[in-house]
């Protein structure tokens, strides 16, 4: 599904933020990017739906060098990819239902296929009883709840998130997580950069410790550890 | 692909977003208003100019000498050649005798002596004084003119023409230089309010963007949103502009009654469709520039 060959990324001021990556994720897994700051998580995930370029390297998604893509080809590698960010990125003059349906009308979905989409997207998240409320109106699991919901109204094949739990309690956090692990067990493979040592060690996933920008540790069912 | 549902959110958004943003709609509005204002004034200043110009070039006379010794069958040949001409509207004969009447008005000038004429003597040839219908024909006319046997000479008073001439290409090439510099200004203007707008809206195109939101796709909201800015900045240029052009008519016509300016409704309808056309360009390009680099709409995370 994912496929990165010697990826590096050095920025205009030096700084190295990727360093040879080579790796392989395959469709349906459920991946933890762990690591301290400035590690290179965030350039890492950037890179997979090109908002960065690689300096060097060769990344290929679902079979297609993105790095090559045309700019013009950019948004249809993104309709297939599902984004969500630490901090909750709604628009605050629309309803949770506006903020969800927004995923589907920007890429020109037709009336019909927004409805069908935006309800069973509000049903996964368990929101569809707050579907017109404002963003202001929800507590911080329930915006996270409508960016997922946003991130999967178009049934995308990668998920990726990065601290997604960043903001929120322990408690809530679990529920986010178990969110996450119910889109996954539907065959979304998920990429998540995290800084969260339980989640980590509880769900016991793979796990790849980026340190300044090289992979020091790639484990399956592995734990928050990167020393 | 874009569809009805597309075109549909994009209108939406597009009022939406004017609405929202009140004041910077207001700001641009105003600007392209003010801007289309002075523009159309510019315009319908040069355009009333013209016209009187042209009415004044159409009044003047032009004044063909015959040979001294012209009998009358000569004169009348010479009158209906020149009243085949299609430049020409109207004619009138002044022989010898009246000529001298004219002069003789005052009889005290002692000039006229020193010329040779008294009431006994008369060197004057008979004159054809005659109306054009256009003043862009004159030229024409003068050469036709030339070519009728008994002519000797033609007066029309070139320099006046040159300078009427001048006045006026003089009067396009300024309201053109006033038009685009204020053109540039105010897109200047526009394009920096709009970048504001997009600065306040960065969220918005950042979520498009992440979503999959081609760059068209995300800029057709704000295409329309200039679009519509600009078709209100021209209406409400052009109602000042009609209200300011009727007053400053009636002010002028009690101020200075030679001067009769008015211009045909075929302009005012012309100039209107050019202040709309001048609008929708300046709002939709402001709005083009503004999003050229839709990647600097990106987000450090």
């Amino acid at each position: 599904m994912i496929e990165l060959q010697s990826v590096t990324k050095i920025y205009p001021n030096g700084v190295r933020a990727l360093n040879t990556i080579n790796l392989l994720i395959q469709a349906g897994d459920f991946v933890f990017l762990v690591g301290p700051s400035g590690a290179g998580k965030s350039t890492f995930l950037r890179i997979l739906f090109r908002e960065e370029f690689p300096t060097e390297g060769k990344i290929l998604v679902d079979g297609k060098d993105i790095v090559s893509m045309p700019e013009s080809r950019v948004p249809y590698l993104r309709r297939n990819m599902g984004i969500v960010l630490q901090d909750f990125q709604l628009l605050k003059h629309r309803t949770v239902a506006e903020n969800v349906a927004f995923g589907l009308r920007v890429i020109g979905a037709s009336e019909s296929v927004i409805n069908d989409r935006l309800q069973e997207a509000l049903e996964q998240v368990g929101l569809s009883h707050k579907r017109r409320m404002f963003p202001d109106e929800l507590s911080g699991g329930e915006q996270q709840r409508v960016c997922i919901a946003r991130a999967i109204v178009s049934n995308p094949l990668i998920l990726i998130t990065d601290e997604p739990t960043g903001n929120l309690d322990p408690m809530i956090s679990m529920e986010i997580m178990q969110l996450f692990l119910e889109i996954n067990a539907k065959g979304t493979t998920v990429v998540m950069a995290t800084h969260n040592h339980n989640i980590v060690n509880k769900l016991r996933k793979r796990v790849i410790a980026l340190v300044d920008g090289r992979i020091v540790k790639d484990e399956a069912g592995g734990t928050y550890a990167y020393e | 692909m874009v569809n009805f549902s597309s075109v549909k959110f994009f209108v939406s958004e597009a009022v939406t977003n004017c609405r929202r943003a009140g004041l910077m709609t207001f700001i641009t509005i105003s600007t392209i208003s003010v801007a289309l204002l002075l523009m159309g004034g510019f315009l319908l200043a040069t355009l009333n100019m013209e016209s009187f110009l042209n009415r004044m070039r159409e009044e003047a006379l032009v004044t063909a000498f015959m040979i001294p010794d012209a009998d009358s069958d000569q004169v009348k040949n010479v009158k209906m050649r020149i009243t085949s001409l299609e430049e020409v509207s109207s004619v009138q004969i002044v022989t010898p005798d009246e000529a001298a009447k004219e002069l003789f008005l005052d009889p005290t000038d002692q000039k006229l002596l020193q010329i040779g004429i008294s009431s006994q003597t008369n060197p004057l040839p008979t004159t054809i004084r005659m109306k054009i219908r256009s003043s862009q024909d004159i030229d024409g006319l003068i050469r036709k003119l030339k070519d009728i046997p008994g002519i000797e000479s033609i007066t029309y008073g070139e320099e006046a023409f040159k300078q009427f001439q001048g006045l006026s290409e003089l009067l396009w090439i300024g309201s053109l230089l006033v038009i685009i510099l204020l053109g540039l200004s105010s897109l200047f203007i526009v394009y920096n309010t709009v970048r504001l707008t997009l600065f306040m809206r960065r969220e918005e195109i950042i979520i498009m963007r992440l979503v999959g939101a081609t760059n068209w796709f995300i800029r057709w909201p704000f295409i329309m949103e200039g679009f519509l800015q600009g078709i209100a900045g021209a209406i409400i240029a052009l109602i000042l502009l009609l209200i300011s052009y009727r007053f400053m008519l009636t002010r002028l016509s009690i101020l200075i009654p030679f001067f009769t300016f008015d211009l045909e409704w075929g302009h005012l309808i012309k100039l209107s469709v050019k202040l709309f056309l001048m609008g929708m360009v300046l709002g939709i390009s402001g709005s083009l520039l503004s999003l050229r680099d839709l990647r600097s709409f990106s987000r450090n995370y």
